[in-house]
């Protein structure tokens, strides 16, 4: 399955996009007086926060394509025969959308603006203004607390992952599609917390290229998935069909 | 009213009501109306140390953490993943479920508990009951099923509900929040605190502690907090908050200050000139206060019904109940009953009003229109027909005088006499007086116990002696004579359209008699013209009452373009005429300028007075505009019936929204998680409804290009732009 070292590499690259915003947070969040195994508790406990919610809407999105695609199927209900051959339209037509939007997203960490500004609007800012408050609260939950709402920040990488999960029509795909994105931020992030702004913003400019790139191949792939016959992917030989 | 129910919540502005309740935020006792406001707010005043602020949001945060990680599970239990050879883990998964839905429920739903309680001691339901029931019946019966080892978990839909409604009023108070941002800097005046200089020290008193004569520093950025004279320092003032108008103005040392304008610039030492909760500031920001905490009638309507709405839920959601449990296990009916309690929640109802409200008043008051109360606003959006004052409100009521014709007499005498008698009075014609004998250098005849005859002109003594000015109806209810040649050059003066004052006093204990005649002009207002052409483009009929005659009236009828203007008329005759349009109208305004039409003012459904300087508290008036800010009427009328096409929309949409899920959860077509997401969106749409009058255009200046005032306004900034000058300013005054 190279599907998902793929992911893993968006989410590695694509991290280098995040240092921008995520990563100040993960600086801000610092070193805890009592020591570094302290903080390396601050720090996973953020990014486990984190990542449940990508998981979250990793899992939400996988459902909700199943849920799309099994009421497609139940409206066309006229025979087993058929339920499988409307499953597999909707999931094309699932495919094609996602496909869509990833590569909208990729354009724009090309530089291709436009989205950026639709993503950062009211329910961004609150949130952000939100998390401040967290940031420098003792204690356990804040870290946790704080992951789990900055998962919830407008990021294209983000919307770009969880149309990804969304055609994979599939509640468990979903999840695994956002775990391992998630996973491949991990250290960088991690990284972040502990060694600061290391890294030159030359190469926090690659990083964002390289994940437009990862999303851009990935979208492509996704794309294809919805428009190529099915003949071209082999059939049960699809590496892309993973029930 | 309880004082519970007419506090104004820390947060979002808006009435505290019902489901409010206080809390401790920075060693501040603080109220709120509701949970989310609490959090909100602590959020945003949480600066640094202050932990119980971040708790809040650790406490949505964790509370989140542990509810998505339920839903996670559950979703991977419902989607099969345990179905095949992996059954043996689903008694593991499913205490772990439980392990991670206890704490989620205790932190999620301890506000809404603690809401419910405190509102149940107080014998009253309110919404927060339906969630907290429906909740806890879906975490004991899966509490149940786990120890038992036996039928459905529902622990997602516990936590996911809890979390959906406490993120919902999260939102909901954020976006109330900004709704308000308008009033912020009007309602500032309560809570400020001014910097006293008392010898060497200088400590931090609350405004209304400053008496006058007291000194107090301020520094540049800051907002003056009283009324004074500038004793050191010089600077640039914006006083948009007082008049409506951003513009920067240069004071030094001896010019006066305005509480409430921002020190833009220099650091200034002030002596207060009044006590400080007597600034025009403290009265704008006590009648904003008023405003916010009245309600109009379809917010009274509104909350009437959600009162009864909760008890007729929870009745529905038993019968529900009773209902399914016939033909479906007790799990899947208690699930429909539930879905039947969440979607009910009537938030969205309660606020469907007050939001809009605060939003038409803090945008209002932001170009210096102060309204009384929202029942006001919705007055004027529902009113047919549009009444004017003539003068002062739409003439300049500075008139001029232009023509003196005496009887026997010097004008000399009569002028002197003329200006003691009206040195007394407010009204326009006094000035015109006062500046013409000033200009002839005269000094006023010293004047006794002078009367306002009201609509007819004055009266007082002099040595004892009757003098008195005013129209030719007063000389006769004095029974004094006319002279024929007087009345005949008044009869002329009237033709042409100005105004025409008689004067005549007694002498040597002889019956009085008019003396002389003045004729005064009264330019009209540039913006007159295409302010009532606006007017009644908005649809609104346009009529002119004037206690003037009627070669004025209809001069100034003729030149505008009203449909209907009656002229010669008293107070009393003013209000009968709009009794009468009020049959045969419906809702009517009346403008004025709310100096001699307190009457009108007061009969009709708005009374509106421009430009007014009397003391707020007494006005009669239900809007009050600016000085010079009649252009600003097409404007507010179309803020009034977007604030009121607004909330009949929410309304709408709630009560709509309301009863169709109610159904569709009835039937069983809802599923809980779906019918609290539901309803967290109504709330949300709400919200985002109200917020769109935000982006209604400001106020722009009417035929600024044709307009003869297009030469006296170029050299001011135009009023868009002191409107985005005046933004610039708070955020300044905010930062």
């Amino acid at each position: 399955m190279t599907y998902y070292p793929l992911l893993f590499l968006a989410g590695f690259a694509g991290s280098f996009h995040c240092i921008g915003m995520c990563g100040g947070f993960a600086c801000a969040l610092g070193a805890d007086p009592r020591g570094a195994g302290a903080t390396s508790v601050r720090h996973v406990l953020y990014n486990t926060g984190r990542l449940t919610t990508y998981c979250f809407l990793g899992g939400l999105a996988g459902g909700l394509g199943q849920a799309i695609c099994t009421s497609l199927g139940l409206r066309q209900d006229l025979g087993t025969t058929f339920l499988s051959a409307s499953l597999d339209a909707g999931q094309r037509a699932l495919a094609v959308v996602a496909g869509l939007l990833m590569i909208i997203m990729a354009l724009s960490f090309f530089g291709l603006r436009g989205w950026h500004r639709a993503t950062n609007s009211f329910g961004g800012s609150t949130l952000v203004i939100s998390l401040r408050s967290l940031l420098r609260t003792p204690g356990y939950g804040a870290p946790l607390a704080f992951g789990v709402l900055n998962g919830f920040l407008p990021c294209p990488l983000v919307y770009a992952m969880v149309a990804q999960a969304a055609s994979t029509v599939d509640v468990l795909s979903g999840i695994l599609t956002m775990a391992v994105f998630g996973l491949g931020t991990f250290p960088a992030m991690l990284a972040m917390g502990h060694l600061g702004r290391l890294l030159a913003p030359r190469w926090r400019t690659r990083g964002v290229r390289l994940a437009g790139g990862f999303i851009l191949a990935l979208g492509l792939v996704t794309l294809g998935r919805g428009i190529l016959p099915m003949a071209a992917l082999h059939g049960s030989h699809n590496p892309w069909h993973f029930t | 009213m309880t004082p519970a129910a007419v506090a104004l919540c820390q947060h979002c502005l808006l009435p505290v009501g019902r489901r409010g309740f206080a809390r401790t935020v920075n060693g501040e006792s603080c109220r709120f109306c509701c949970y989310g406001c609490c959090i909100a707010h602590q959020v945003k005043s949480g600066s640094g140390d202050a932990s119980e602020a971040a708790w809040f949001l650790v406490r949505l945060g964790v509370g989140s953490f542990l509810s998505m990680n339920i839903m996670l599970f559950s979703l991977l239990v419902y989607s099969g993943a345990f179905n095949g050879p992996d059954r043996r883990v689903l008694p593991t998964i499913q205490l772990l479920l439980w392990a991670l839905a206890t704490p989620a429920v205790l932190i999620l739903g301890e506000p809404f508990l603690r809401e419910t309680w405190s509102q149940a001691r107080q014998g009253r339901l309110t919404s927060s009951a339906l969630i907290v029931l429906g909740s806890l019946a879906a975490y004991v019966y899966s509490t149940l099923a786990v120890f038992q080892r036996g039928g459905h978990l529902y622990f997602d839909t516990a936590s996911m509900v809890l979390m959906l409604f406490t993120l919902g009023r999260y939102l909901e108070a954020t976006g109330r929040a900004r709704a308000s941002r308008d009033l912020a800097p009007l309602l500032a005046a309560e809570r400020e605190l001014a910097t006293v200089v008392e010898g060497a020290q200088e400590h931090r008193r609350p405004v209304h502690e400053v008496r006058a004569g007291m000194l107090i520093r301020v520094k540049p950025g800051e907002r003056i907090p009283v009324d004074g004279l500038i004793v050191e320092g010089s600077t640039h003032t914006d006083e948009a908050v007082i008049t409506g108008e951003s513009r920067q103005i240069a004071k030094s040392v001896g010019a006066p200050v305005l509480a409430g304008s921002i020190n833009l610039d220099g650091p200034l030492l002030i002596r207060s000139s009044g006590a400080g909760g007597e600034s025009r500031w403290a009265q704008i920001c006590r009648s904003v206060r008023e405003a916010l905490r009245q309600s109009s009638r379809t917010q009274r309507i509104a909350d009437r019904l959600v009162g009864v709405f909760v008890p007729i839920v929870l009745a529905l959601a038993g019968v529900t109940l009773l209902y399914w449990m016939q033909s479906l296990p007790l799990d899947q009916a208690m699930l429909i009953a539930l879905s039947v309690l969440v979607v009910a929640c009537p938030c969205a109802v309660g606020l469907a009003a007050p939001m809009a409200h605060s939003l038409g008043i803090g945008q209002l008051a932001r170009h210096g229109c102060l309204v009384r109360s929202p029942g006001a606003l919705e007055a004027l959006a529902g009113a047919r027909l549009i009444a004017f004052d003539k003068t002062g409100t739409l003439t300049l009521g500075r008139p001029k005088l232009v023509d003196l014709a005496s009887d026997g007499v010097a004008e000399e005498e009569v002028l002197a006499r003329l200006a003691g008698l009206e040195r007394h009075s407010e009204h326009g014609l006094a000035q015109a007086i006062a500046t013409a004998a000033i200009a002839r250098g005269l000094d006023p005849t010293a004047t006794e116990d002078v009367r306002i005859v009201p609509g007819r002109g004055l009266r007082g003594h002099v040595h004892g002696e009757t003098v008195a000015a005013g129209s030719a109806a007063l000389m006769g209810e004095l029974g004094w004579q006319l002279p024929p040649t007087l009345s005949k050059r008044a009869d002329e003066m009237a033709s042409t359209g100005h105004s025409v004052v008689f004067v005549g006093w007694c002498e040597n204990a002889r019956a009085g008699r008019a003396r002389a005649v003045l004729s005064f002009d009264d330019t009209l207002l540039p913006e007159v013209e295409a302010t009532i052409g606006a007017l009644r483009g908005l649809g609104l009929m346009v009529t002119l009452l004037s206690g003037d005659h009627a070669g004025a009236a209809a001069r100034v009828a003729a030149t505008v373009g009203v449909d209907e203007w009656q002229a010669g008329m008293l107070p009393e005759a003013k209000r009968a005429a709009l009794d009468q349009y009020r049959e045969r109208y419906g809702a009517i305004a009346m403008v004025g300028d709310g100096l001699n039409d307190g009457p009108g003012l007061a009969c009709a459904d708005v009374g509106i007075a421009v430009g007014s300087a009397t003391d707020l508290a007494r006005e009669t008036a239900d809007l009050v505009l600016p000085a010079d800010g009649l252009w600003l009427l097409p404007w507010v009328l179309g803020r009034a019936r977007a604030v009121r096409s607004t909330i009949l929309a929410n309304l709408a949409w709630a009560f709509g929204y309301n009863l169709i899920a109610l159904t569709c959860a009835a039937l069983g077509l809802l599923q809980p998680i779906l019918a609290a997401a539901v309803m967290a969106g109504s709330s949300l749409m709400v919200v985002l409804n109200s917020l769109r009058l935000e982006r209604l255009p400001g106020p722009s200046y009417p035929g600024v290009l044709q307009s003869p005032a297009a030469a006296q306004t170029a050299s001011e900034p135009q009023p868009r732009e002191q409107g985005q000058g005046r933004e610039l300013a708070m955020l300044k005054a905010e930062s």
